[in-house]
């Protein structure tokens, strides 16, 4: 079997994708970015930067630190803004083969809703993705992700404006994320991305400050890893809608793993920083990953984990 | 853009400094002074992210990058034998605009490394120009990589004259119709002030902790005097001081 006799096509979240690879929202700007590095049709599809209502200028500097096998980042969702977005970022993302999602914030329902509205009529845009968990902003984002009733009244929001599917994208940096998945499902949601970032901090011992300008940031890359694949495992269990798998996703072996888990597809995010071509890369390397395993269609890996518990002497089956 | 460079060789230029050769055609060709590559050490996780370097050479297929030793990712680098094989991504950014009579070259410590390239390239413009190069002291001097010629200072007079590089600047710019600039951030707005007194146009090379290099991550943002942010990588990271808000820095 040859690599390119596996079925990498995917339906997920009320979209059909040829593979299943996007990349995240917040780190890959709005795709025009990378479309030096690689041919973006040839991958699953991309989540825009965060839109939000108005322009917003973002935090200030220091935004980003390496950190142990990932980084933190305080950008504070720097954006262009729908107006701005939808008139210069709109048309190139329009004239593109591969599923484009845009990523929404909003600091009340009634922005999120007269967003969803803002991209009704927007034939290019394949799905809205709410960003209800984005950390760095002191107010608005974490307030709804952390709370049930917050995230199912943004859902039921914006579903009640756009006939588009939505995605819904779960903060880590909760206790329980079935009850805020549940929550989600119950108010409509096509579809759950998770995990966001978490919630940490860098600290600079010689200069006795915290090294971003926000103090706090969100953690992302492999270091994370762990942290999404239970989540998406403890999910994608519990609620019958799909998950896509996101959190420090740098090779193909690593989106088997979330698929595995439970997601039904994956998005890169801080791999595009290391190598811009990591999204298709990655794809590549899911499929080759397949054909060695003996898999004819990557929807197979769905949730395809043996956890069987093992027998236990004294225990009677 | 992406592509795979080949380790030539490297050498200690000075203390925990290293030049590196790397086989690289698609960022030899298109390379200008001021422009920067992003290079991965390795495919490693941790660390994660690629490095950028200002382009400090261009001989034929092959770039030169100036470093200096100062966390994990370059002690790596420092280790880096001839024949491995970095990621690299580039030219990125924008370079110095060259086409400007009598430019004064401004070098602070490894500020060197573009302003090496830009005299590199104004020489074969056959455009005069003057430069000056400061370092703290004799040993931290690079006199091997400045050209003959340039007027060298010292913070303790261990080596050319003793004083910042803004005092040697200070004596030039009536004359000058343009001012390039490299070096520690508290030099460049040393400078950058000076040039705007005098209405001498500058260009500064700046740098910024930054993740992707492409424009995409918007972590190294600069304020700038309109009251947002430029993107050191894109709207830099050479840019027109005078677009800089440099009383924010």
């Amino acid at each position: 079997m040859t690599t390119s006799s596996v079925q990498m096509s995917v339906k997920v979240g009320g979209l059909e994708l040829c593979n299943p690879v996007l990349a995240a929202s917040g780190t890959f700007g709005y795709g025009r970015e990378f479309s030096p590095y690689m041919d973006l049709n040839r991958i699953g599809g991309l989540v825009t930067k965060g839109v939000s209502l108005k322009p917003r200028l973002g935090n200030p500097p220091q935004r980003v630190v390496e950190t142990a096998g990932g980084m933190l980042n305080a950008i504070g969702l720097a954006n262009v803004g729908l107006k701005d977005f939808l008139a210069d970022k709109m048309p190139w993302l329009s004239k593109l083969g591969t599923k484009v999602v845009v990523n929404l914030y909003g600091e009340s329902l009634e922005e999120f809703s007269a967003l969803a509205s803002g991209l009704e009529d927007q034939a290019g845009v394949a799905a809205l993705e709410l960003n209800v968990s984005c950390p760095n902003v002191k107010e608005g984002g974490l307030a709804f992700g952390v709370n049930p009733d917050s995230v199912a009244e943004v859902t039921r929001t914006v579903k009640a404006a756009s006939g588009k599917p939505v995605w819904v994208k779960l903060t880590p940096n909760v206790t329980d994320p079935v009850l805020i998945a549940k929550a989600a499902r119950d108010a409509g949601a096509d579809a759950l991305s998770m995990i966001n970032t978490l919630l940490g901090m860098a600290i600079d011992p010689v200069e006795k400050k915290p090294v971003l300008a926000n103090v706090f940031g969100g953690l992302s890359g492999p270091a994370i890893k762990p942290v999404g694949l239970r989540m998406v495992y403890q999910v994608s269990r519990a609620v019958d809608i799909p998950v896509i798998g996101l959190g420090g996703i740098m090779t193909g072996r690593d989106a088997a793993e979330y698929m595995l888990a439970g997601a039904s597809a994956v998005q890169v995010g801080t791999a595009n920083f290391s190598d811009p071509t990591s999204c298709l890369r990655i794809a590549e390397e899911l499929a080759g990953f397949c054909t060695e395993q003996g898999i004819s269609r990557v929807s197979q890996l769905v949730g395809g984990l043996d956890d069987k518990p093992l027998p236990v002497c004294g225990v009677k089956e | 853009l992406y592509q795979t460079a080949e380790v030539i060789a490297q050498r200690a230029v000075g203390p925990n400094t290293n030049q590196i050769r790397l086989e690289a055609r698609g960022v030899a060709i298109k390379a200008r002074p001021g422009q920067f590559v992003m290079l991965k050490i390795g495919e490693t996780q941790d660390p994660i992210l690629a490095r950028p370097f200002s382009v400090h050479g261009v001989h034929g297929d092959e770039i030169v990058l100036l470093y200096k030793v100062v966390g994990k990712g370059t002690r790596l680098l420092a280790r880096v034998e001839s024949g491995a094989n970095l990621p690299i991504w580039g030219p990125l950014g924008r370079g110095f605009d060259l086409d400007i009579e009598q430019p004064v070259l401004v070098a602070g410590g490894l500020g060197l490394a573009p302003i090496r390239f830009a005299a590199q390239r104004l020489k074969e413009l056959r455009t005069p120009f003057a430069a000056v190069y400061g370092a703290r002291n004799n040993s931290e001097l690079l006199l091997n990589v400045a050209g003959q010629g340039w007027e060298i200072m010292t913070d303790d007079g261990s080596k050319g004259r003793k004083g910042l590089v803004t005092e040697a600047l200070a004596e030039r710019l009536p004359l000058s119709r343009g001012v390039l600039a490299c070096g520690p951030l508290p030099m460049l707005k040393a400078v950058a002030r000076q040039c705007l007194e005098h209405q001498v146009p500058c260009q500064v090379s700046l740098e910024a902790p930054m993740a992707c290099g492409i424009g995409a991550c918007l972590g190294c943002v600069m304020p700038d005097t309109s009251g947002g942010y430029f993107r050191v990588c894109q709207e830099g990271p050479v840019i027109d001081a005078a677009q800089v808000d440099w009383d924010q820095l």
